[in-house]
């Protein structure tokens, strides 16, 4: 219970997570994991399956409470227990299903919880042409998407508009800093994958750090500027990409290296 | 469906279109415009409420009790009876949110709780002979013709769109309906707002116990008895998902009409009434059935039908 007072240093890093571990009963997760990023940096995550990237990034994001390790934001300890905390400090996660209220359109969603009001007769209503306006706005100039139609429910929106619409809640919502994207890539056509690998450049290029986890190696040397490479819980290498080839990447994956000397 | 069961009455029975029928399909419709109102935020918000008819009995019993008993102003005690109505569907509220109590098998219970007061107090009698202002609230006519009660009726459902639409108790009732954890994890106040919703249909099942004892001009404790599966068939043949997320204000409105103009046609058939009754349960099944499939989720529920329909793919 003695933990060293938060200490904040101006230099440091966006995030750093020490150490981190989880484990489901028996099973060992996590196993000791550390990692860095800085503001409008891209870390890629890949591994087997089962080597614990969702795990460590559901630590991060508030789903699973750590074991042991710490994570800092801008040098300052913070303690994350729940998907709120974690979205407070400006962390957000989009994932396959992405969270969004099918029913509601896309400014429904960008502004659910955050609603813009108007007056009328000294009662709040919401204003949803503001919001569809300002919807439609942020997702052309920030995400880079345009929507056919803002109004329609976005349960009849494609894959990569839905994960357009959580962007943009994301980024409009809260002060995004880091967005947490588990195979962002995996449903979708080449189309789609084309704008989402253009949207999370844009994202890099206003100052917002992403962690991507993708099994599409091709995919990942397209926008990370550094590669971790897991494998049974624990973080086997992290590669520069412009010194790293998919070869190297691949070779670390499959436990073709030796470990120990990495 | 209306304009089928127009032809289909235009053959059996012209009186059907009188304008004096047409009102008392008004007047019939009128409760449950008030009831399907808030039927159709709590059904959206993925809870359902079948204690309505209960507690619109329990408001009445308190409402009349405190004017023959009491003594109290009629007005004052109809207010009365909108603030029961309020704390009953906070009852049920806070048995759904704090006590986890699933929706169904909470109003199911609380049904019965209702109800038991309801009988304990009004000990078998039936209350009757009310001042004017509350028999004209449930059976007065303006210019001899529109229903007072209708008229109600009608500022419900639109009030119910301006809250559906405009205000955070329709677009959270959506959300939380839709997608629970999203709504939580964009910081909404879940339970609060399900409150809310159990509230608001409690105060208008208050509004329908008032209606309910001003049109018989009397009320007693097993008052009501139908008024719940009638409510919750008209909101769900007016389209509002019973799965939650989806909900239609205008549809509601419709669907409260036809089924006041099914019953009514039923009874100008002059069909034996236990008929009726039978008629009338094959055809909400018949129309929820119509409904699910029109929402199931392949095809794209109705938008998504029209919207193919409209793009001219079939
Ligand atoms: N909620 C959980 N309860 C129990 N075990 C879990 C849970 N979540 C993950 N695990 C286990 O932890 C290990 C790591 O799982 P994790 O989902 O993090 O892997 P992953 O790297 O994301 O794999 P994939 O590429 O298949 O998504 C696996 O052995 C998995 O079975
Ligand atoms: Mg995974």
């Amino acid at each position: 219970m003695n933990q060293p007072p938060p200490s904040v240093r101006s230099d440091a890093p966006l995030l750093e997570m020490h150490s981190i571990a989880k484990h489901f009963g028996g099973v060992m997760a996590v196993a000791g994991v550390s990692l860095h990023l800085a503001a409008g940096e891209a870390l890629a995550i890949v591994g087997d399956n089962g080597a614990g990237k969702s795990t460590l990034i559901k630590v991060l994001t508030g789903v699973h409470e750590l074991d042991e390790g710490e994570i800092r934001m801008e040098g300052r300890l913070v303690s994350i227990t729940n998907k709120r905390q974690s979205r407070q400090l400006g962390i957000e996660a989009v994932y396959q299903d992405l969270g969004l209220v099918d029913s509601l359109d896309a400014a429904g969603n960008v502004f659910l919880g955050h609603e813009l009001k108007r007056r009328v007769l000294g009662l709040n209503f919401l204003d949803n042409d503001r919001m569809a306006r300002e919807a439609a706005r942020v997702l052309r100039e920030e995400v880079g998407i345009e929507l056919e139609d803002i109004h329609v429910a976005t349960h009849h929106l494609s894959g990569g508009e839905r994960q357009a619409v959580a962007i943009a809640r994301a980024i409009y919502a809260t002060d995004l800093k880091i967005l947490v994207m588990d195979e962002p890539t995996a449903a979708l056509g080449p189309e789609e994958t084309r704008n989402t690998l253009a949207l999370m450049q844009n994202l890099k290029s206003q100052g917002i750090a992403l962690i991507v986890i993708s099994h599409n190696l091709d995919h990942v040397f397209r926008v990370a500027d550094r590669v971790m490479v897991m494998r049974a819980g624990r973080a086997v290498a992290t590669l520069d990409r412009r010194s790293a080839t998919k070869q190297d990447v691949l070779a670390y994956i499959v436990d073709a290296v030796d470990t120990e000397a990495a | 469906m209306i304009m089928a069961l127009c032809l289909v009455m235009a053959f059996a029975d012209l009186r059907f279109f009188r304008v004096q029928n047409l009102m008392i399909i008004l007047q019939d419709a009128s409760i449950f415009l008030v009831l399907a109102m808030g039927m159709t935020l709590v059904i959206t918000g993925r809870g359902i409420d079948l204690s309505v008819g209960s507690v619109a009995a329990l408001s009445a019993v308190i409402m009349a009790m405190l004017i023959k008993d009491v003594g109290f102003n009629v007005f004052v005690a109809m207010a009365v009876a909108i603030l029961v109505g309020v704390a009953c569907g906070s009852v049920n509220g806070f048995v759904v949110t704090k006590l986890r109590v699933p929706d169904l098998i909470a109003t199911l219970s609380t049904d019965l709780v209702f109800r038991g007061l309801a009988l304990v107090l009004a000990a078998g009698m039936v209350l009757a002979r009310f001042p004017d202002p509350l028999t004209w609230i449930g059976r007065g006519r303006i210019f001899d013709l529109l229903p007072v009660a209708a008229v109600i009726g009608v500022i419900a459902i639109a009030v119910g769109y301006v809250l559906y639409r405009y205000t955070p108790l329709g677009r959270y009732a959506v959300a939380i309906g839709g997608n629970t954890e999203a709504a939580l994890l964009t910081g909404i106040d879940v339970h609060r707002h399900k409150i809310y919703q159990y509230m608001l249909l409690g105060g208008l099942a208050g509004l329908a116990g008032i209606l309910l004892t001003g049109r018989l001009n009397a009320i007693q404790a097993t008052a009501g008895m139908g008024l719940t599966l009638h409510t919750i068939a008209a909101v769900v043949v007016g389209g509002t998902s019973l799965f939650g997320g989806r909900g239609s204000m205008t549809g509601t409105l419709v669907g409260v009409l036809l089924l006041s103009m099914v019953v009514n046609a039923l009874v100008m058939l002059r069909l034996d009434f236990f008929w009726q009754q039978v008629a009338a349960g094959l055809i909400i099944i018949t129309s929820v059935a119509f409904y699910a499939a029109l929402q199931d989720p392949s095809t794209g529920g109705l938008s998504g039908l029209l919207r193919r329909a409209r793009s001219g793919r079939s």
